[in-house]
């Protein structure tokens, strides 16, 4: 169904909560959700996958272990908006030179807007690669290269961020609007559903407040 | 060219740490920087011309209507939908189901099919779907009291009872305007680069300024049909009195504190205005003159502002002795010499109560559109990257960031259960935000973070653990659960008005309070809480119609006109 962009990262915020990501990750979470639909990427449906790949994982196993040489989770796979949120944190590295790799990363795509986020922050092109694939963005605009149709994988062995040098060919840009199948929002809505208290006659009159009367 | 008003500036703005605290910002007033007067001064300054190519009632009031208002380059329609509403329904609560009537401000001229499409889902309001040609949706109810009186008065051939119309206000209440994506509508990203909308909720403005049109007009047609060839139109001048109720609960509370550069900017343009004001160095006459005469009217205006609320009565009885004395030091003390704004800006803090203080503070800036109303520009939030969190920053600057900004959080024994007896959250239902007694009701497990000031005291307990040379990214990397207090902390440090410097969980919370700030911002008279968590506000209220627009050039209108039509 199309959205709009505030629908999906509310409903997105709420999904990542509802699967126990801190709350602000959950909202970065969110941010990648839509940046990803805004350019006509699967963002939403990536994000639910991740989600219940992780569901009931804590944080500690799927973040890095270390932001010194290749990032990589203690055992399990690494999650992307961890590894993502990293890679934003610490995005002058990239300034310096330095690549950030990372190993065993679910989801890979769900890392690029991180990447794009630190793209504008340092104000410089950014690519990120695994597999055959590459993607370059300056944080709004996105060139891809995917010849072998990798840029939904559910995991890359290896991913590669690195700063890229500008470029002037033709450019993927953000539209304004989302699609997101119903049966993707319905994942979403499962995790959302948690973070609701479930209604009680006491609580609603209680939590809205009462008071004179509302029909006069 | 816009006037160079800093030049003159010496004095700053006030300081955040008095600024910030709920019982101020729950003493705010509307000013010339609201919202509903920017936009009304853009349809003066760029004679906006307005249509009505559509308008088919019942005698029920059952039908539509569509209200053109068309800019310089573009036109916008409110589609209004009026129901027959059996009484038992009428209910202004987010749980209500069904309204007197729903609106939606289309962007451009709605088609039959657009109206069609519409008809279907509008009215079904949060369970209908809207698409990116649409800007906002709301409704709204009937005030049956007043809308009784209006309608049997106009339809025997007199006007209604003039002391029954100040009572109430207005015909209509909305009870939400959704806009920004909400229900499917357009995204603010899709319209904010256009002039009209550049300022914040020019839209839900335009939408609200539409339906009292339409609502005057519904009222009127519906005595007409009533009462035939002795049926007599409403008097322009109480028409003109009557604004938009709106009834407002909690779910505007938390959008204060989950947008902080928009709060930032709202109130550090004020703060701005109200510096540049103090540092005129010397007031002219005719500026003295427009304050005084304004001033005599804001006391009429809190004479007119009813509430049976214990603590708006309480506020208002001490606004009226306030403001008396205010009329008396002014009359006394002449407004001149040197920088007289800040001197009686100085005598203000020194002599009144916070709600006179903010009233007098908005009235200064009244005389003084050319240098303050440019400000209007910077209220929005266009800064898309505010919300990465720079991981090289080291832990002991985030220390000194958290003491300076959050000293007052720092103070507080959180672990006071009176200290963090309320929690924020959403329910099941209607997806819409409660406050709950954390330790009466299971509801901890579902908490919102929206007590800023508690999580910013963990992070800081938990920062001095580290090593003060480390870096952010490490310690976020290790304590996910710090990251949306960081990211606030260094959002606040840049934008030093983005926190609200209070207690937003503690058991004397207002909630209020957070709600009265937001509604001066959008320009609301008449703040009338019925209870702690919802209030009913009066919107528009003697503004100027579509078609009084030009005749109104002193943009003034939310100070209501002396009972002898004084201006």
């Amino acid at each position: 169904m199309n959205r709009s962009l505030n629908e999906i990262e509310a409903h997105a915020k709420r999904a990542a909560r509802g699967a126990g990501l801190a709350w602000g990750l959950a909202e970065e979470a969110a941010r990648a959700a839509r940046w990803l639909a805004a350019h006509g990427f699967g963002g939403p449906a990536l994000l639910a996958d991740v989600l219940a790949q992780n569901d009931g994982v804590s944080h500690a196993q799927v973040a890095p272990v270390s932001l010194d040489g290749v990032w990589h989770a203690p055992a399990q796979e690494l999650c992307p908006l961890a590894a993502g949120a990293a890679l934003n944190d610490c995005a002058d590295r990239l300034a310096e030179g330095q690549p950030v790799q990372m190993a065993e990363v679910s989801y890979p795509l769900l890392v690029v807007p991180f990447a794009a986020w630190a793209a504008i922050h340092l104000n410089a092109p950014v690519q990120v690669r695994w597999q055959n694939l590459l993607i370059d963005t300056d944080g709004e605009r996105v060139w891809l290269d995917d010849q072998q149709h990798e840029i939904e994988t559910s995991k890359a062995n290896e991913l590669v961020c690195v700063t890229a040098k500008r470029r002037k060919d033709a450019a993927a840009v953000p539209g304004l609007r989302g699609d997101v199948p119903p049966q993707v929002w319905d994942k979403l809505d499962r995790f959302a559903q948690r973070t609701f208290a479930p209604a009680t006659e006491a609580s609603r009159l209680l939590g809205a407040g009462t008071g004179a009367s509302d029909n006069d | 060219m816009r006037p160079k008003a800093n030049t003159s500036q010496t004095i700053a703005k006030r300081d955040p740490a008095l600024v910030m605290r709920l019982s101020r910002l729950g003493a705010f007033h509307q000013s010339r920087l609201s919202f509903m007067r920017i936009l009304t001064r853009r349809m003066i300054r760029e004679n906006w011309t307005f249509s009505r190519p559509v308008f088919e009632f019942d005698a029920n009031g059952v039908g539509h209507a569509v209200y053109c208002a068309h800019t310089p380059d573009r036109t916008y329609s409110l589609i209004a939908f009026g129901h027959d509403l059996p009484p038992e329904e009428r209910s202004d609560r987010v749980i209500a189901m069904r309204w007197d009537s729903t609106f939606t401000l289309f962007d451009g001229v709605p088609e039959p099919s657009d109206l069609e499409r519409l008809r279907r889902n509008v009215p079904l309001q949060e369970a209908g779907r809207v698409s990116e040609k649409e800007l906002s949706v709301s409704r709204a109810n009937r005030s049956v009291r007043l809308w009784d009186h209006v309608v049997s008065c106009l339809a025997e051939g007199m006007q209604p009872d003039p002391a029954e119309i100040a009572k109430v206000g207005y015909l209509m209440r909305t009870t939400a305007v959704y806009g920004s994506g909400k229900l499917g509508a357009a995204d603010r990203e899709m319209i904010a680069d256009r002039p009209e909308c550049a300022a914040p909720f020019q839209i839900e403005m335009l939408s609200v300024f539409l339906t009292r049109t339409y609502v005057r007009d519904l009222v009127q047609h519906i005595a007409d049909l009533k009462g035939g060839d002795a049926a007599v139109r409403l008097d322009a001048g109480i028409a003109r009195s009557l604004g938009i109720g709106n009834s407002t609960g909690l779910g505007m509370a938390p959008f204060l504190i989950n947008h902080p550069k928009l709060l930032n900017n709202w109130i550090s343009a004020r703060e701005e205005a109200i510096a540049i004001v103090r540092s005129v160095p010397a007031a002219t006459e005719a500026e003295v003159e427009t304050f005084r005469r304004l001033l005599i009217r804001a006391v009429y205006s809190a004479d007119l502002w009813h509430s049976e609320h214990p603590i708006q009565v309480e506020k208002l009885n001490r606004l009226r002795e306030d403001l008396s004395v205010v009329t008396t030091h002014v009359a006394e003390a002449a407004i001149c010499g040197p920088h007289p704004w800040d001197r009686l800006h100085a005598w203000a803090e020194n002599t009144l109560g916070e709600d006179a203080q903010e009233c007098l503070a908005s009235l200064m800036l009244e005389p003084y559109g050319r240098l303050v109303d440019h400000l209007t520009d910077q209220m929005s939030d266009t800064d898309r990257n505010a919300f990465r969190i720079d991981g090289t920053m080291r832990v002991a600057d985030l220390r000194a960031v958290l003491e300076r900004v959050y000293g007052w959080a720092l103070e507080i024994d959180w672990s006071d259960r009176s200290q963090c007896a309320r929690a924020w959250y959403v329910s099941q239902e209607k997806l819409e935000p409660r406050l709950g007694e954390r330790f009466e009701e299971p509801i901890a497990a579902y908490e919102q973070p929206l007590a800023p000031g508690r999580d910013a005291a963990t992070l800081y307990a938990a920062l001095k653990q580290e090593d003060g040379d480390g870096h952010l990214a490490a310690f976020l990397l290790a304590h996910p659960e710090h990251r949306h207090s960081v990211r606030r902390a260094q959002i606040v440090d840049r934008a030093p008005y983005a926190e609200i410097r209070d207690n937003t969980i503690g058991s004397d919370l207002v909630p209020i309070d957070m709600l009265r700030c937001k509604l001066s911002f959008f320009g609301a008279t008449q703040f009338d809480p019925r209870s702690d968590r919802w209030v009913r506000i009066c919107m528009f209220g003697n503004a100027p119609y579509p078609e009084e627009l030009q005749d109104d050039p002193d943009h003034d209108w939310s100070y209501p006109p002396l009972a002898d039509g004084v201006k």
